[in-house]
């Protein structure tokens, strides 16, 4: 299958999913007014994806903003790789936060709560 | 004409901005554009930034998605106020905007909610809501007004105020301490 590579903007975020090598990467912001048109293709390639999916996918996530409209796809991105998971696949989670940015370091926490995939929560120096 | 008294007002109240009319995408982007290159002049701590920035996000995105007209007559527009302005301990985001009377006690009771709640127990309640809820066309989903109360760290300051039969002005103040 194709790779899905979107260019960021100072609204959406950079997607890089790469269905050989099982890296997935988002990153920037995310705070469309509307994340539908924004969210739906790159959940529609991961309902591909689990489909195909290698024995190993890694996905980093390492956002500066995102609004809460979109937390409920980041969330439902989260949802299809636990699909992956139950199919006895390894996916991890690779949570990325500037080091003093602690509100974004609980969210990968709640996300993992909610999620039920394994997370590294990894702190960037700036 | 009075624009000096007007001006001085302004200044005295330390506004960095006061918009009145329809939220669209570009104003937001406008708003947000501004608002990085104010705080970044007075360099501001970045997660102080970071919290206005996202806070201003959902204020606006709230009003671009829910702001109504004030007459049932939808060939008006559906106009909205925003403010940003500090003082010595605070930065403050004000909006204000129409909303139909039906759905008055609803926002309220989930604001009511949200202020009733200590830091653990807004962390709880939005795991929650991201896990139950499912995400409505407007997207926001009800999480808006958790995380502006999580992130700001402070209560929100609200008023419903009755405009005629088929709407009410909602005004929501939410501030964010400079420490």
């Amino acid at each position: 299958m194709d790779n899905l590579v979107i260019e960021g903007t100072k609204q959406t975020p950079h997607i890089d999913f790469n269905a050989s090598t099982g890296v997935l990467s988002i990153s920037g912001r995310s705070i469309p007014e509307n994340t539908f048109e924004f969210f739906n293709p790159v959940l529609q390639w991961l309902d591909e994806y689990a489909g195909i999916a290698g024995d190993e996918t890694v996905i980093n996530v390492s956002l500066e903003y995102f609004n809460t409209s979109s937390s409920k796809y980041i969330l439902e991105i989260f949802k299809r790789l636990k699909g992956v998971l139950n199919d006895g696949k390894d996916v991890l989670v690779k949570w990325y936060y500037e080091e003093d940015d602690e509100e974004m370091m609980e969210t990968g926490e709640d996300y993992e709560d909610v999620s039920g995939l394994p997370f590294e929560i990894i702190a960037i120096e700036e | 004409m009075d624009i000096y008294t007007k001006f001085r007002s302004m200044m005295d109240s330390h506004i960095i901005l006061s918009f009145k009319g329809e939220i669209t995408s570009d104003i937001i982007s406008m708003v947000l554009q501004i608002m990085e290159s104010k705080l970044d002049a007075v360099q501001e701590r970045g997660a102080v930034k970071k919290k206005i920035f996202n806070i201003l996000v959902e204020c606006m995105q709230n009003l671009y998605h829910h702001a109504e007209t004030e007459t049932v007559d939808e060939s008006n527009k559906r106009s909205a106020m925003l403010e940003l302005y500090f003082d010595d301990d605070y930065y403050y985001i004000t909006t204000g905007n129409f909303i139909k009377n039906e759905d008055v006690p609803r926002l309220r009771d989930r604001i009511e909610r949200v202020n009733s709640l200590n830091r653990d127990e807004l962390r709880k309640y939005y795991r929650e809501i991201l896990d139950n809820n499912r995400i409505s066309n407007k997207g926001g989903a009800d999480l808006g007004m958790i995380d502006m109360a999580k992130k700001s760290g402070q209560k929100l300051d609200y008023e419903f105020t009755d405009v005629n039969e088929w709407v009410s002005f909602f005004g929501l103040k939410v501030k964010i301490a400079k420490k």
